[in-house]
């Protein structure tokens, strides 16, 4: 693949990233270009020197305007386990970014917001921060505006600002806590969010098996994982879209993942999935025929995009099965049988938009030995469990006393 | 319908009325005369019905519009302060909807004034009442076959959040008094003496007057604060949410219920709230925006001391020097204001929900 198509892509999304962060963007021009890319991508030939190498994983940026500090940090992390972030009070963002189930849900589905089930796999928290893309299809820019669309959503916290904003007022020690945070009298809203996306930047996962081979140490990886590495760079054909650090491109590709069956079994799971075309902003007709995700389509409308989803990063892997935008598979070894298929299931199933299934996904005749070694490898991305305790919740307190109720009755 | 010909006549009257000594006041204002009768699609009110007691239209499915307004006590509810969307307080009485549908303007503050598909929508969507995507609540719907079969047999098609918000209203019109003595005429010797009571001495039908007992106007009483506003911190942060949603300033120091004022913005109507219905109070105890007064007797007891304290309270109210007789009267007339309880199944629906949503078969092959 070209590495001249991928520059302008990861410039834009580093551009992207430095103007959004802090800012609630849902930008839909990105990624025109993206066809052009695939394109090119299939006509050139298979030089794996091309894409940016496997590289450790740095410091995750920061954005000038959010700046990291003790206080925001120590904030962000108990308002990401309070569940009064969320429309009634049950559903913050640990509800279903749980730090024993890998900052994720381990279901094929996320769980939702109570009364419902969301329509996509809850994805993990751990180095979130260092992606200019989040969500499967991409479509936040930043964890600032991530965590805001998060506590919002139907199916997700289904909070609204100002109710959620009037909930950390009425509890003494958050107005103390945005206090020294922010300097603000009263907590706001968007604070919460600059303060978790604080939080998330530092759940990151830099000392893993792979990092230490990379930074020098060469015992890190066993020659199982060395094999495996070799064929993620090669035969495997991984790296042409899981490269970098961050293991992915942050571009979209189709790789032929098919719906989830649950669709067809499931009540619950058919609302949510008729109200995320609606929500989305499908066409009439697209919302009529929709039967599965299209991904990265809701927010470019173009017929091209149908069924593409970001590269997913594969750090972390270890404790978030299942995999992929819908959860479809709940092994690594799924996962790696599913690409040595060239983008088929078991049963032969694959996207409902073959037309648009990136060329690069081929039949590869891996033997057992290279599955198990691969998989080794994609294991060597994962460091130890980051396991956390739920902090104390502050609890409501009245603003005022009775006398001063007394008083302000007096003077009326 | 008649109230809205009389209602430039009322304030006109009432203008003129305003210093007047209590005489013989009736004929000034509109009489409380029976309600129209309405026009009702039965299919539709059938559908809305069942909506109103469905729990499946609040965002986490947990709350229905039938547990704020409860059809055992007058379609309110006994607490003072209304409960909240789960998670959520409240700051206000829940009010009946009995003879909602003839009102004009509706809320406490009167902010909604123009249909009650308007109400059903603020109701549905407000963070503290029921806090639901109509989007969400609209895909339920569609996903429970008898909804399907209601949606179109009232004839609104496949169902829809528009189709929701309309049917919910055609009900509505179903929950009206019914054989009220007022209407029926079979009133006791003691409702009578308290209806020359409070069409004369004691000045009531000055606010209270036409069909349904109101005039739809705001005034400032003096009932005193609910302190569990502030209190209980559930009932403060939906108050704030609100006060901030309605632009109020300073709204963080507000220590009391602004009434009107959230309309006008002007500080003189602090504390004035819409005259309400006085139809079927038998049921909807207890009394005021607040539900600051436990009983029709107290109710009286405080309209006979004057009213509450307050320095912007209305000059209508004075010490009205009532006997014991007296109160017993007007509390009688009170009563006879209130018809049949509405809790049969001809307005309550009775038959359980189902517990899941069944799958919809063959998904893959029929449009969504
Ligand atoms: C009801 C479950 C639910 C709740 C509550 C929830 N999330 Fe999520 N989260 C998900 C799901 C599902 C996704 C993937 C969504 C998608 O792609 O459309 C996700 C994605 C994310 C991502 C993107 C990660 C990536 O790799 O791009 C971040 C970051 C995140 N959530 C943080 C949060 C924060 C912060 C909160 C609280 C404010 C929160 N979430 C609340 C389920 C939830
Ligand atoms: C054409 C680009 C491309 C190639 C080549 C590719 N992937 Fe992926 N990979 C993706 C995309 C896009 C996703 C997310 C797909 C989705 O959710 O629908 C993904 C998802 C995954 C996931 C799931 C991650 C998670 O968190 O759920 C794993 C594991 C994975 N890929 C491993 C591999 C391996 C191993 C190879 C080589 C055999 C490979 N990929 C080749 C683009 C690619
Ligand atoms: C959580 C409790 C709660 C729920 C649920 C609820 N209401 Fe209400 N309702 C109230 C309160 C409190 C008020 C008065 C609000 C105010 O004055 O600010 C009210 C006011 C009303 C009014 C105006 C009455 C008048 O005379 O001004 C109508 C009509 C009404 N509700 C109908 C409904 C319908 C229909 C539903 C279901 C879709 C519903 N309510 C659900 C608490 C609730
Ligand atoms: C100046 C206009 C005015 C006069 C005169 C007046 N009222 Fe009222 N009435 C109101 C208003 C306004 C309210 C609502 C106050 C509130 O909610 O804080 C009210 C509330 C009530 C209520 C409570 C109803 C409920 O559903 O909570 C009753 C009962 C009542 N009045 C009876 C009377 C009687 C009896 C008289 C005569 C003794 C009377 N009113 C005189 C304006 C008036």
């Amino acid at each position: 693949m070209s590495n001249v198509i991928q520059t302008p892509t990861l410039l834009a999304a580093a551009i992207t990233t430095a103007l959004l962060a802090g800012c609630a963007g849902q930008a839909t021009s990105e990624s025109t270009a993206a066809p052009a890319a695939e394109k090119s991508m299939a006509a050139a030939p298979m030089a794996m020197a091309g894409p940016a190498p496997l590289a450790p994983l740095g410091e995750p940026p920061i954005p000038p305007d959010n700046l990291q500090s003790p206080a925001k940090i120590e904030l962000g992390k108990i308002l990401f386990f309070d569940p009064r972030l969320g429309g009634d009070a049950s559903t913050g963002c640990s509800t279903c970014h749980e730090p024993d189930q890998g900052w994720a849900w381990a279901e094929d589905f996320s769980r939702g917001y109570p009364g419902t089930v969301h329509w996509r796999n809850s994805q993990t928290i751990i180095n979130s921060a260092y992606f200019p893309r989040q969500f499967w299809a991409g479509s936040a820019s930043s964890n600032e505006s991530q965590a805001r669309g998060a506590a919002r959503g139907g199916v997700a916290g289904n909070g609204e600002a100002d109710i959620m904003e009037a909930r950390l007022r009425v509890i003494p020690e958050y107005v103390e806590r945005f206090r020294e945070a922010f300097g603000t009298q009263w907590p706001i809203v968007r604070d919460a969010w600059r303060a978790i996306a604080s939080f998330e930047r530092t759940l990151v996962q830099r000392d893993t098996p792979l990092d230490k081979y990379l930074l020098g140490d060469k015992s890190a990886l066993d020659a199982d994982q060395l094999k495996g590495k070799e064929i993620f760079e090669g035969k495997g054909g991984c790296i042409q879209c899981h490269n970098g650090a961050i293991t992915s491109d942050q571009d979209f590709h189709n790789i032929g993942i098919p719906p989830n069956k649950r669709w067809e079994e499931d009540g619950l799971a058919q609302i949510t999935f008729r109200f995320e075309q609606y929500a989305k902003g499908q066409t009439q007709e697209g919302y009529r025929k929709a039967k599965s995700d299209w991904g990265f389509y809701y927010r470019s409308k173009n017929a091209w995009d149908k069924g593409k989803f970001r590269t997913a990063p594969l750090r972390y892997l270890k404790y978030t099965a299942p995999y992929m935008h819908n959860g479809v598979f709940y092994t690594l070894e799924e996962v790696v049988d599913f690409y040595d298929r060239g983008g088929f299931d078991e049963d032969g199933r694959t996207t409902l938009f073959p037309e648009n299934k990136s060329s690069l996904i081929k039949p590869l005749g891996l033997t057992d030995d290279e599955k198990g070694a691969l998989i080794a490898f994609l294991e060597s991305m994962s460091g130890e469990e980051m396991l956390m305790d739920k902090p104390a919740m502050p609890e409501y307190a009245p603003l005022f006393t009775l006398a001063e109720l007394e008083a302000a009755q007096e003077a009326k | 319908m008649g109230v809205r010909v009389k209602t430039g006549h009322t304030l006109l009257a009432a203008a003129l009325g305003l210093g007047m000594a209590f005489g013989a006041q009736a004929g000034k204002y509109p009489d409380i005369t029976s309600l129209p009768d309405l026009k009702i699609n039965a299919a539709k009110a059938e559908l809305g019905k069942r909506l109103f007691f469905d729990r499946r239209i609040s965002g986490d499915a947990g709350i229905a519009c039938s547990d704020c307004h409860k059809p055992e006590n007058g379609y309110a509810h006994p607490d003072a302060l209304s409960p909240g969307y789960p998670g959520n307080g409240h700051f206000r009485n829940s009010p009946s909807v009995i003879n909602a549908v003839h009102k004009k303007v509706w809320m406490h503050d009167g902010r909604l004034g123009t249909n009650l598909n308007d109400v059903t929508r603020e109701m549905l969507t407000e963070d503290y009442i029921m806090n639901m995507d109509m989007r969400v609540m609209q895909e339920r719907a569609k996903q429970d076959p008898k909804y399907v079969q209601m949606f179109k047999d009232a004839g609104y098609g496949e169902p829809s959040n528009g189709s929701i918000r309309k049917a919910i209203p055609e009900y509505l019109k179903t929950l009206t008094s019914v054989n009220a003595p007022i209407d029926t005429g079979k009133m006791s010797a003691s409702a009578k003496r308290g209806q020359k009571l409070f069409e004369g001495k004691a000045g009531c039908i000055q606010c209270h007057n036409g069909p349904l007992a109101t005039d739809g106007k705001a005034y400032n009483t003096g009932v005193p604060e609910n302190f569990d506003i502030f209190l209980d911190p559930m009932n403060h942060h939906a108050f704030i949410a609100f006060a901030m949603f309605q632009g109020i300033e300073d709204y963080m120091n507000l220590k009391r219920d602004p009434g009107y004022y959230n309309i006008t913005m002007d500080a003189a109507d602090t504390g004035r709230f819409v005259t309400p219905s006085l139809r079927e109070l038998k049921y909807s105890a207890p009394y005021m925006h607040n539900g600051m007064i436990k009983s029709l007797y107290d109710v009286v007891g405080f309209y006979n001391r004057g009213g509450g304290k307050d320095s912007r309270k209305d000059s209508r109210l004075k010490p009205l020097k009532l006997g014991k007789q007296d109160i017993k009267d007007l509390v009688a007339f009170l009563e006879s204001m209130s018809g049949d309880p509405l809790t049969s199944g001809q307005h309550v629906w009775k038959d359980p929900y189902p517990a899941e949503y069944p799958v919809i078969e063959n998904w893959t092959q029929v449009k969504n």
